[in-house]
């Protein structure tokens, strides 16, 4: 038991979040969010890559969400690029809410409108 | 029983979870975890997979005896000093005013997180480093190519000169290097103390004397002995192993700029993001 327990310790040790801070600091892990909108602008830059989505919720009410997700390089040595997901795209991204603003929020997984995972793997996988 | 592991288990979880990054082994992978107690980032490691096992290649030896580090690799100065020792050991060493400012320390206040260099100890943070000596054989210089954070540089003079008498305190501080054997052997001074020695905040003073040991025990690792001797803050010197490892063949340094759009603590979404 001791022995699967480190071994699952050392697995999540190695978890890909970005070296230089954790991520629960910023977002609520008690505050899952799923949001399908369309992108308006793609921030491929450092230390995190920023995708804006528009969304209209149930009332009607269209928020800009920020979705922050992993570094450039991250993606790109996993071959994806800044073209992956362009503005006008229509994209639904599962996270997290932010802590000080919900909508300054942290992508889990994004799928791209004809349902393809993105950027998670390598693409065409 | 059952009801204890589960307890057990998820309490590791999530301690797990708030963990920042560590030096043990990156399982590089290209599709996210899934642990249970928290959600990942999209997006995999930040830096490049290690080079394939190769236990049979000898390790290169320049002409003059000394040993070749020169590559590009990861981890090998990233974990928090308290792991690397015993339980309690770190905290055990710290003067009362280290040890308060230890404890009071949160990651959000650490220079390291709004961009600011982070130090010689904190050469890799999950990126890619590159060593590059100059000239090869019988170096005057040794430089630490820093892919993350501030995207900088440690240089580390062997051509035999002595550290200055009274250096202005910096960032990386002045390093001298020499080698014994197929050791480097790197001895740092003037350090100022606007950084953090390691992502959990273990304080340091001008004071602060470094030295390090650096071999290649095989192809693919480079083993990095650091003594922290800081009577400032600890009331003795001890020493820390990390171990780097080779990147992949075909990788390079990549383009990092930790300042270029740092939202992180910014609580709005950047202007002009509303309509």
């Amino acid at each position: 038991m001791s022995r699967n327990l480190a071994l699952l310790t050392a697995l999540l040790l190695a978890s890909p979040a970005a070296a230089h801070h954790s991520w629960t600091a910023e977002y609520d892990m008690n505050k899952p969010v799923t949001v399908k909108g369309t992108v308006t602008k793609v921030e491929w830059t450092n230390p995190h890559t920023h995708f804006y989505v528009e969304a209209k919720d149930e009332k009607g009410v269209t928020t800009t969400w920020n979705f922050e997700m992993a570094s450039t390089l991250s993606l790109e040595r996993a071959g994806w690029s800044r073209k992956t997901v362009q503005p006008g795209d229509v994209v639904t991204i599962t996270g997290f809410a932010g802590r000080n603003a919900v909508e300054r929020a942290v992508a889990s997984t994004m799928t791209s409108a004809d349902g393809r995972e993105l950027f998670v793997g390598k693409p065409g996988q | 029983m059952h009801v204890k592991r589960a307890l057990l288990f998820s309490v590791v979880v999530t301690g797990v979870a708030l963990t920042v990054a560590t030096d043990s082994v990156r399982a590089q992978r290209g599709t996210n975890p899934q642990p249970s107690g928290g959600a990942p980032r999209l997006g995999g490691p930040n830096g490049p997979p290690p080079a394939p096992p190769a236990p049979n290649r000898p390790v290169p030896t320049l002409p003059d005896g000394t040993v070749d580090l020169s590559g590009l690799w990861t981890d090998g100065g990233s974990a928090p000093l308290e792991r690397l020792l015993k339980p309690g050991e770190l905290k055990s060493l710290m003067l009362p005013w280290a040890l308060t400012l230890y404890e009071s320390r949160d990651e959000s206040l650490d220079p390291y997180n709004n961009c600011m260099p982070g130090g010689p100890l904190r050469i890799t943070g999950g990126f890619a480093w590159r060593l590059v000596q100059h000239p090869t054989v019988k170096a005057t210089h040794i430089f630490m190519l820093q892919e993350g954070n501030a995207h900088t540089y440690r240089q580390i003079f062997t051509d035999g000169r002595k550290h200055p008498e009274d250096p202005t305190p910096g960032w990386y501080g002045h390093s001298i290097g020499w080698w014994e054997g197929r050791t480097l052997v790197v001895d740092t001074i003037g350090l100022h103390d606007r950084f953090w020695l390691d992502s959990a905040g273990a304080p340091h003073t001008e004071r602060l004397h470094m030295v390090e040991r650096w071999t290649r025990p095989d192809y693919n690792t480079l083993r990095r002995e650091v003594t922290i001797d800081d009577p400032g803050a600890y009331t003795r010197p001890f020493t820390v192993t990390y171990t780097a490892r080779l990147a992949a063949p075909g990788n390079e340094i990549m383009e990092y700029f930790c300042i270029e759009n740092n939202q992180y603590e910014i609580p709005t979404e950047r202007p002009g993001a509303r309509p």
